[in-house]
């Protein structure tokens, strides 16, 4: 189980997040949805202190860490206990695939490298990249890149996998197939975080749905509620323009056609 | 042995009466090095049949070799050539009569003609293509384009190697204390062994390089910093 | 000018050629152990030792070698004699090496830190997202990538301090040019000496270039280009 109590961060005198509280059950995907700039990106780097927050605290399983008083020690366990997948992908570039994905198992949780090799190409399969065991990063397409990102987040086992974005860079053509994969391991119960602008998308793959503005916790619950019985005012205009957005769109493709 | 502290600063006051000639042997080849860098790099960038292989060639080899063998080579052999010429064509001018400053000038403007075109050929390539393409649809030949958008952008662009290779030269520019010519290191030469006072000497000399190498990286930090404004979001 | 005198010459001078490499290999090895100690300082700006990294790269960056190597000629038997060790007889090679070691550490610090710091964040944020400390992110994930962006400056540094070796003879080494200048007061002829010793520095000077270009493809390959950006 995850837990984040009153999470608040502010960047000079900016305050970014005003007090987050969220609980996600063990199993269970959430997405974060909002308006650029809302805090979701910061909260989701708040939770692996790759941002440490000014206040609250983030409990993962039994382990608590407080942001105030957080040590290296606590923050290395922290961090172990998670894993995240990054917009851009950041897959180490002087490593192969395989090697992206050993590297963690064997810096950092210490198993012995067969070991290591053996669940890395399983979870590289996974992803359906086992041709491209050994190609390095450059060698791939975007959407290729962002698979492997996501496998090594996996191979690590982690309470919590984070997800920032993680199409959002991609071309069209290729956020299908990355989206079938994170729906897939979805369905084998890892418990996840996705910030996504991929609203049909969130509404598929998540159990619980929590939409920020201005820092700031606007509207949480189940899909079906959020997505067609929206209470609050920001939560409705936010949906009704993405819904224009997408009419927008396709009405501009059969224009098109 | 003893520092005599006092001693740097007389020596920093002798010495630093060398500082024109110092100057002299650094700027007067770059400046003709400059010209010489924009001839070579046309060469080889428009590949001019029959000389484009010289260029190249002189380029690596210049850049291949120590300084100080471009300073020996013409020093020694430049008159060898003067003479024989004159005695050919019945000249009056003798070797000996010109300075050995003039052809330090030369080998170093040599020298700076081979790094320089380096520089200059970096920063037009770094210019991006569609620059030209943009000057040649509003109506510019080739060479408008070349001397009113692309040149100034890549100059731009060069101006931090530009800065790197006046200082660059104006350290190469001691070496030529070698075939005496009385710039900072050689009157520091001259200030050290008529006083006895070697390390006071050249700890002064120091002094002055160094100062005058911060001067200039400060100098081109606030020419940067007005090209970037003026070029904001183009070409830094 | 007698073009024979070359061919002449040519043997006596390259057999002082290892002398001159050897002067190079002790300045690129004492210059990377200092280079490497002071990138580090810079960039965990270690306080203190870090201004005194500024003004040591400073004074090396905006002095000629010509004038370092008089300084620590002149300079180290004075400071050494102060704790009463007496190099006034040492071999003049062991104030060379000194002096472009030194010279080398500079570059090479600023070039490993610049490398430091050009690879991209998001590498740094990876590594720590999966679990790794503060030294396996330097030494796993930063280091590589750094050193591998750091090779065509570093090649370039080193053939720098090759060509800046010719100054040696300054202070009365003999490697090839202290060689030469003995060929010159015996044989009168200075220009032929000075071709000879230009075709040797750029031989050895195209040998590396072609050495470091071999080296960089074969580095690249086996860490993955780093060249190519895929956004
Ligand atoms: N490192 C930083 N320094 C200063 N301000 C920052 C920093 N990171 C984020 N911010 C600010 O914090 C606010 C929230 O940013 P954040 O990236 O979390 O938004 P987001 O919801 O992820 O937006 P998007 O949908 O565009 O990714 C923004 O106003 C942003 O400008
Ligand atoms: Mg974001």
């Amino acid at each position: 189980m995850i837990q984040l109590r009153n999470i608040q961060k502010s960047f000079g005198n900016q305050l970014v997040l005003k007090g987050i509280d969220l609980t996600v059950n063990k199993g269970e995907v959430v997405s974060i949805l909002g308006p650029s700039g809302s805090g979701k990106t910061t909260l989701l780097r708040c939770i692996n202190f790759l941002e440490r927050p000014n206040e609250g605290q983030v409990i993962v399983d039994d382990f608590k860490v407080n942001s105030k008083q957080a040590n290296k020690k606590e923050i290395l366990t922290l961090r172990k206990k998670t894993a995240m997948v990054f917009q851009q992908y950041n897959l180490f570039k002087h490593k192969t695939v395989i090697e992206n994905v050993m590297e963690g198992l064997i810096i950092v949780q210490k198993q012995p490298k067969e070991t290591a090799r053996k669940l890395a190409m399983e979870v590289i399969e996974k992803v359906g990249l086992t041709e491209k065991a050994n190609a390095y990063p450059v060698q791939l397409s975007g959407g290729q890149q962002q698979r492997v990102g996501i496998a090594r987040a996996l191979a690590l086992n982690p309470e919590v996998i984070l997800l920032d974005e993680p199409t959002s860079a991609l071309d069209p053509e290729l956020v299908f197939e990355v989206l079938e994969v994170i729906k897939r391991i979805a369905d084998e119960g890892i418990t996840m975080i996705i910030v996504t602008h991929e609203v049909s998308f969130a509404k598929d793959v998540s159990d619980y749905i929590v939409f920020m503005d201005q820092g700031e916790v606007v509207e949480e619950g189940i899909p079906t509620v959020i997505f067609n019985n929206p209470k609050e005012e920001r939560t409705k205009r936010f949906f009704k323009r993405i819904n224009r957005e997408e009419d927008n769109l396709e009405s501009n493709l059969t224009n098109a056609i | 042995m003893q520092i005599d502290i006092p001693f740097i600063f007389t020596a920093l006051t002798e010495i630093f009466k060398a500082l024109p000639l110092t100057m002299i042997i650094t700027l007067v080849p770059l400046m003709i090095g400059f010209l010489i860098g924009i001839g070579i790099t046309l060469i080889r960038i428009r590949k001019v049949k029959g000389i484009y292989r010289l260029a190249n060639f002189y380029v690596s080899f210049l850049r291949g070799t120590p300084a100080l063998m471009h300073i020996m080579l013409i020093y020694l052999g430049l008159p060898l050539l003067i003479d024989k010429m004159a005695e050919t064509f019945h000249w009056s001018i003798q070797s000996t009569s010109i300075p050995i400053l003039l052809f330090v000038l030369m080998a170093l403007s040599l020298t700076a003609g081979a790094y320089m075109s380096e520089i200059i050929r970096a920063g037009i390539l770094a210019v991006d293509q569609g620059q030209l393409e943009a000057a040649e649809s509003i109506g510019m030949t080739g060479f408008q384009a070349m001397r009113r958008i692309v040149f100034p952008q890549a100059i731009a662009i060069s101006l931090p190697n530009l800065c790197n290779i006046f200082i660059g030269f104006l350290h190469t520019s001691s070496i030529a204390f070698i075939v005496s010519q009385k710039e900072l290191t050689g009157a520091a030469n001259i200030v050290a062994s008529n006083n006895l006072k070697f390390l006071e000497a050249y700890i002064a000399a120091a002094l002055i390089y160094w100062g005058l190498t911060i001067i200039s990286e400060k100098v081109t930090a606030l020419l940067e910093k007005r090209v970037t404004v003026y070029n904001r979001g183009g070409v830094a | 000018m007698d073009i024979t005198l070359i061919v002449d010459f040519f043997p006596k001078l390259i057999s002082y050629l290892h002398i001159t490499l050897l002067i190079l290999v002790a300045a690129v090895a004492i210059g990377l152990v200092i280079g490497v100690v002071i990138a580090l300082i810079r960039i965990y700006k270690v306080p203190g030792f870090n201004q005194l990294a500024l003004i040591y790269i400073s004074f090396m960056r905006g002095t000629p070698i010509l004038i370092q190597l008089f300084l620590i000629y002149f300079g180290l038997p004075t400071l050494l004699a102060l704790v009463h060790i007496d190099v006034s007889r040492a071999n003049p090679l062991l104030f060379v090496a000194i002096t472009y070691g030194l010279s080398c550490g500079a570059s090479f610090a600023e070039i490993i830190r610049g490398a430091v710091n050009g690879v991209e964040k998001g590498q740094t944020e990876a590594a720590y997202s999966i679990g790794m400390n503060e030294k396996q992110m330097m030494v796993r994930i930063i280091l590589p990538q750094a050193l591998v962006m750091a090779f065509p400056n570093f090649a370039n540094s080193v053939i720098g301090s090759l060509k800046d070796t010719s100054l040696a003879f300054t202070i009365g080494v003999m490697d090839m040019v202290g060689r030469g200048n003995t060929l010159i007061a015996s044989s009168l002829h200075a220009l032929e000496v000075y071709i000879t010793l230009s075709i040797i520095y750029y031989g050895v000077v195209i040998c590396l270039e072609k050495g470091f270009s071999l080296s960089e493809k074969k580095l690249q390959r086996f860490e993955g280009s780093l060249a190519v950006d895929t956004k």
